[in-house]
């Protein structure tokens, strides 16, 4: 693949743009389909637990 | 050593070799299940579902996640076409993967058929980022509404604008590919950027094409000064993995 | 606020600073995010009617005072709890942000 269109990194929102909205959708054996995933719960948390993350530090590329 | 298996992507052809020093997500090697021609690219899966799950609900790890099952997939993806999974699909052991691929073997070829050539290009337009007036004291409560009304009727004429844009520029760039397929716009909050996400699309475009597009998509943001352009990818085909995507809307 | 960078996970979420206050903080955004998206609808309902023609002049003003008073009381909460309006707001997902951005 060229590397002609971007010189940055992958933008996460895109990710995820594309690994929750996008890609083969097929019942896994597992109860783990992404469409069980609460998403709004995702935003709420994401919200009160951001002291947390912070101090963890996870420390990504961006 | 848990028997269940996570799926990346499906390609074709792929050896262990292929995918040696790849790893996936909680760095679990990533190999190879083969049915004829069709080949799953898996790792094991994380052996707490329950954890795992409360992960993927959390922004921060839910990103962990995200960028090591794309990463497989990208790297995959530079050796041969392959169809990217959704996130987390799990199952129970190698011989569950493996019916997989045999009970769907005609639509993944199909698939994999369509795709073999081609790259997916991102194409994201925000609407220019005018500050409305702010809303001044007014003396009295009839001008405070009369300034609320001009303020909504220019935030409507703002969208017609950038909405008339985005639709000269989403059908001129439809004409040059494959296909095409619009995902959610982005929420503001979560970029950090300047503007309103009017259109996050995905186009399918012949990899000897790639330049051809994206010169026109910047020709054509050029000629829309209501309008900021941000193009991504080139991204394997994740957007284009129903077999009947035959929509253009 | 610290004033460090934000970290790679995007958002102006990261730029709390790791005090006690911040929970209560982001309690006090997540409450009034609802009451502004209440102020919002209301606002919206006015301008609506107004356009129509249906209000009488006394109606008007009743309600543009009480729109009035309700953003300055909202100014004066942002103001007490160290928050901009434009943090007032919550990604809902596939359904989009809460709030409009603008």
């Amino acid at each position: 693949m060229t590397r002609a269109i971007s010189e940055r990194g992958v933008a996460l929102i895109d990710v995820l743009d594309r690994l929750l909205e996008g890609g083969v959708v097929l019942t896994g054996d597992l109860t783990l389909a992404i469409a069980d995933v609460d998403l709004v719960r995702i935003s709420l948390r994401a919200l009160i637990c951001q002291v947390e993350a912070d101090r963890d530090d996870v420390g990504r590329q961006p | 050593m848990t028997a269940s298996r996570y799926v990346y992507a499906i390609g074709r052809a792929l050896e262990p070799a292929d995918l040696a020093g790849l790893v996936g997500i909680d760095g679990a090697e990533v190999h190879p299940i083969a049915h004829r021609d069709l080949v799953a690219v898996v790792s094991a899966a994380p052996a707490d579902e329950a954890a795992l799950r409360a992960r993927l609900e959390r922004l921060d790890e839910l990103a962990v996640v995200a960028e090591a099952h794309h990463a497989v997939v990208a790297a995959v993806a530079t050796q041969t076409v392959v169809v990217p999974f959704r996130l987390a699909t799990i199952y129970r052991d190698e011989q569950r993967v493996g019916e997989v691929l045999h009970e769907r073997y005609a639509e993944f070829s199909a698939l994999l058929d369509r795709l073999t050539g081609t790259v997916e290009v991102g194409v994201k337009l925000y609407a220019e980022d005018r500050a409305p007036a702010p809303v001044t004291p007014s003396a009295s409560g009839r001008a405070y509404l009369q300034q609320l009304s001009q303020r909504h009727r220019r935030r409507d004429e703002k969208w017609q604008h950038a909405a008339a844009a985005v639709e000269r520029v989403d059908s001129s760039l439809g004409a040059l590919a494959l296909d095409r397929s619009r995902h959610r716009p982005q929420a503001a909050q979560l970029l950090g950027v300047a503007g309103d996400n009017v259109l996050n699309a995905a186009y399918l475009v012949p990899a000897g094409r790639l330049t051809e597009f994206t010169d026109l998509a910047h020709r054509l943001a050029r000629d829309e000064p209501a309008l900021r352009l941000e193009v991504t990818g080139p991204w394997a085909p994740y957007s284009f993995t129903e077999p009947d995507h035959g929509d253009r809307s | 606020m610290t004033g460090e960078p934000a970290p790679a996970v995007p958002g102006p979420w990261h730029r709390f600073a790791t005090e006690p206050e911040t929970v209560e903080r982001d309690l006090a955004r997540l409450a009034l995010t609802i009451v502004e998206l209440l102020r919002q609808l209301m606002e919206r309902q006015a301008v609506r009617r107004v356009e129509q023609g249906d209000l009488t002049v006394d109606e008007e003003e009743r309600i543009g005072m009480t729109l009035m008073l309700l953003d300055d009381r909202m100014g004066q909460l942002l103001e007490r709890f160290g928050l901009a309006r434009e943090e007032l707001n919550l990604d809902l997902g596939p359904l989009g942000t809460l709030l409009p951005r603008d």
